[in-house]
């Protein structure tokens, strides 16, 4: 595919991706044309000297192909563009002017994390944000979900149901539901140790259910039992594990200890 | 085996070291009475390397090596000239070694030909060096090699010039392939990242390192793969690379018989990865493993700082406490006094003195690279102040635990608490119909894990004597001269008997009083 190609296809696909409600099925389409072009004109992971305008053009492809892959819900996808990305934010990035939708791309990769719990991931990406640790928060993009990270290992979930509103660009709602998930066991998690029963009310209340069906399936799916009639719902109780004394383990230790110290003596 | 230190630290070859440090104290000691001029250490240590290649005892390259930091300091143009001269004295002037190191100094003295047109002579080729000259190892070379790339190193107008010689080295140690220069090519190393570093270029050495990696580990040079996994570590820290860098440790294994320094920066190396992922107990065996493996404060101070500053925090992330006689060490007084704060912030579980400090310190945790780690920290505050609360009450409302721990909701307060109890910080329960939280009875202190753990340390004491008797070095056949000695001992004893019965007793008095 010639470069011009490229480029007219590219102007398509910024028409189609701007426009209200954006086409998400044509942007497909030319999303996948442009890659293969990318690809047939290296620079889709490109190498050594590459001209500026390129650089910049195929950065522009692939970020509004990340923002497609979130709004059209395809995550793996997005985790693709996110790695393909990464050769121009990190290795270029003295060459190529900054693109202003870096840090929006790279805050919605630090919330996928979160709602998948990796949150050992989730610090090494933010190790190696290209911004000076104390400026974090001053980055819109990245502050919030720096901010759900704090929060969640807190325990301040209320203020993390609160914050879901006040996501910084449009694509960080799609994470939404299923960060609302991951909240939600946690919470259950919780509440399974901390409280020997509660009212169905509170607890729809402590897990942000609207309706008492939800609530009542959501419980049946942790098997807590529900009592509709007292309005309550009792946990599972904690086993009290009788403490056994490890006879067998305790002799063979004892033995090999007596053994290595004949050696000595 | 009076002179073997036991310290209660493990590590192969601590004993080994513990005695060839000993050992080179009394060299040092020795040379000390009339201080060795460095041309003359120069000379003695060329005599090391030509030992430790013909007796195949790399123990007396690594004494030499050891000298390196001291040495570093006094070198200059004359003191290497003047060595190199002396070292290949009997060598032919246009001999391909001595004119190719001596290319690389600056020309000093007008009187000096052989410093004359070797600009251009290419690196020579090993056979024939070894021919014209067969008393000097080529080993030899490469530590001159190697002083003069440190002394290049001093200032910034050679660094060009530092680099251009190590990557000759490199070619040249690769190309001779020999064993025993293995300590050396591993110090070599480190010269040739520490002028890439300097010329701001550290990035574009990490192919070279992969590169000179895979041959290390082909060829199982340990030393060299040692310092080379060291040096690509540091790269990709430094980097923040965190991901490539767990990578690298994942896909490689360090040798087990690499040197305490080494294993010390590799720990640390570790350490610190496993901070940032979150692995805080992996994080802290490795810490302590480079504490313990560090050369002493006072020689390293920089290192020691470094790894305790880290060790500080991970420390508090784990939910431990450092101990206060940290702080009043010496070295580390001034270096940790940010840290401190923090610590009396946590212990204290005051959520706005830790904010306050850290706000204060943050320039310096940013250059320590240890500031999002911190922030970290602040989970940790709210629960130890959970936790003192949790002692001190029997039953608390969630409202003081709000206004105690400067919490925003008292909704906050109950998830906080709720997760708490869930991560095992306090025993208790929630009672949500009256808004307070009953802390329950503490666990009694006895059990079988108490076991596991008397075990676990008995094992490793057990295992830490083990090593050392392992480590223990007998030099070759020293065992004959007492053998000898003892059979001459008997021989005498035997004729002296013999002699009390032959001989005159009288007579041979004096003689006899000889023999006792």
């Amino acid at each position: 595919m010639a470069p011009s190609q490229i480029v007219a296809l590219h102007k398509e696909l910024q028409l189609a991706f701007g426009a209200r409600p954006c086409n998400l099925q044509k942007c497909g389409l030319l999303l996948a044309k442009l890659k293969v072009g990318l690809i047939e004109t290296g620079l889709l992971l490109p190498l050594g000297d590459t001209s500026l305008d390129n650089l910049v053009l195929a950065r522009d492809i692939l970020e509004i192909g990340a923002f497609w892959s979130i709004r059209s819900k395809d995550i793996p996808s997005f985790d693709r563009y996110y790695s393909q990305l990464q050769t121009f934010y990190n290795d270029y990035s003295s060459v190529i002017p900054p693109s202003p939708r870096e840090y929006p791309i790279r805050g919605l990769y630090l919330i996928r994390l979160l709602t998948q719990n990796r949150i050992a991931d989730f610090h090494t990406t933010l190790e190696s944000l290209p911004l000076a640790a104390d400026s974090l928060t001053a980055n819109p993009y990245i502050q919030h979900p720096v901010n759900l990270e704090r929060w969640l290992m807190e325990g301040s979930y209320s203020k993390v149901w609160n914050a879901r509103e006040e996501a910084p660009a449009e694509e960080y709602k799609f994470f939404v539901d299923s960060l609302m998930g991951t909240i939600r066991n946690e919470i259950a998690s919780c509440e399974e140790v901390a409280y020997e029963s509660l009212p169905i009310k509170d607890a729809a209340t402590l897990l942000f259910f609207t309706n008492q069906s939800d609530l009542v399936n959501f419980a049946q799916e942790r098997k807590w039992q529900v009592n509709l009639s007292a309005g309550t719902i009792a946990f599972r109780k904690k086993t009290e594990e009788k403490v056994e004394i490890p006879k067998r383990k305790l002799i063979s230790s004892n033995l090999a200890i007596a053994r290595e110290l004949e050696q000595i003596v | 085996m009076t002179d073997v230190e036991m310290k209660p630290e493990d590590g192969e070859k601590k004993e080994a070291e513990g005695k060839d440090a000993k050992k080179n104290k009394e060299d040092e000691l020795k040379d000390k009475k009339p201080p060795p001029t460095p041309v003359a250490e120069i000379k003695t240590n060329v005599t090391l390397i030509e030992r430790a290649v013909s007796t195949l005892e790399p123990r007396f390259t690594h004494r030499v090596l050891r000298t390196l930091t001291a040495l570093r300091k006094k070198l200059n143009n004359k003191v290497l000239r003047d060595a190199i001269e002396e070292v290949y004295a009997n060598a032919d002037i246009n001999s391909t070694p001595k004119s190719a190191l001596l290319a690389w100094l600056p020309p000093a003295l007008p009187q000096e030909e052989s410093t004359m047109d070797v600009d251009s002579i290419p690196a020579p080729s090993p056979p024939q060096s070894r021919q014209s000259q067969p008393e000097l190892v080529p080993e030899c070379e490469v530590y001159f090699r190697l002083l003069i790339l440190h002394y290049l190193l001093v200032s910034s107008e050679t660094y060009k010039q530092a680099m251009d010689l190590g990557h000759e080295t490199i070619q040249r140690i690769q190309a001779l392939n020999r064993r025993s220069m293995d300590p050396l090519s591993a110090k070599v190393w480190y010269a040739v990242e520490r002028a890439y570093e300097l010329g701001g270029e550290l990035a574009d050495a990490r192919p070279l390192f992969l590169a000179a990696q895979r041959t290390a580990s082909l060829r199982h040079d340990d030393e060299t793969q040692a310092s080379l996994i060291n040096r690509l570590l540091r790269s990709y820290l430094h980097y923040n690379l965190y991901d490539q860098a767990d990578k690298l440790v994942s896909k490689t294994k360090f040798p087990t018989s690499a040197g305490n320094p080494q294993f010390a920066r590799y720990n640390y190396f570790l350490g610190r990865i496993k901070a940032v992922q979150l692995g805080y107990t992996e994080a802290h065996n490795n810490l302590q493993q480079a504490i313990r493996r560090a050369p002493a404060a006072k020689t390293a101070p920089g290192f020691y700082q470094a790894v305790h500053k880290l060790s500080v925090v991970v420390d508090l992330l784990l939910g431990e406490i450092p101990d206060r006689s940290l702080f009043r060490h010496p070295v580390l007084e001034k270096a940790l006094s940010g840290y401190f704060e923090i610590v009396k912030a946590v212990r204290m579980g005051s959520l706005s003195q830790f904010q306050s400090t850290l706000s204060k310190h943050a320039a310096d945790f940013e250059k320590d690279k240890t500031y999002t780690l911190i922030v970290r920290l602040r989970q940790n505050v709210i629960k130890t102040g959970i936790r003192r609360l949790s002692l001190s009450y029997s039953r608390i409302s969630l409202r003081d635990i709000c206004v105690k721990l400067h919490l925003d909701s008292e909704e906050d307060a109950e998830y906080i608490v709720g997760k708490a109890i869930r991560d095992g910080v306090i025993e208790g329960r929630i009672v949500h119909e009256k808004g307070w939280m009953e802390c329950g009875g503490q666990k009694s202190g006895y059990g079988p894990e108490v076991s596991d753990v008397f075990t676990r340390r008995i094992t490793y004491c057990l295992e830490l004597h083990n090593e050392s008797v392992k480590a223990m070095r007998y030099p070759l056949n020293a065992h004959r001269k007492e053998l000898a000695a003892a059979e001459g001992a008997r021989e005498r004893e035997r004729e002296l008997a013999k002699e009390i019965q032959e001989g005159d007793l009288d007579d041979d008095g004096p003689d006899l009083g000889d023999g006792f």
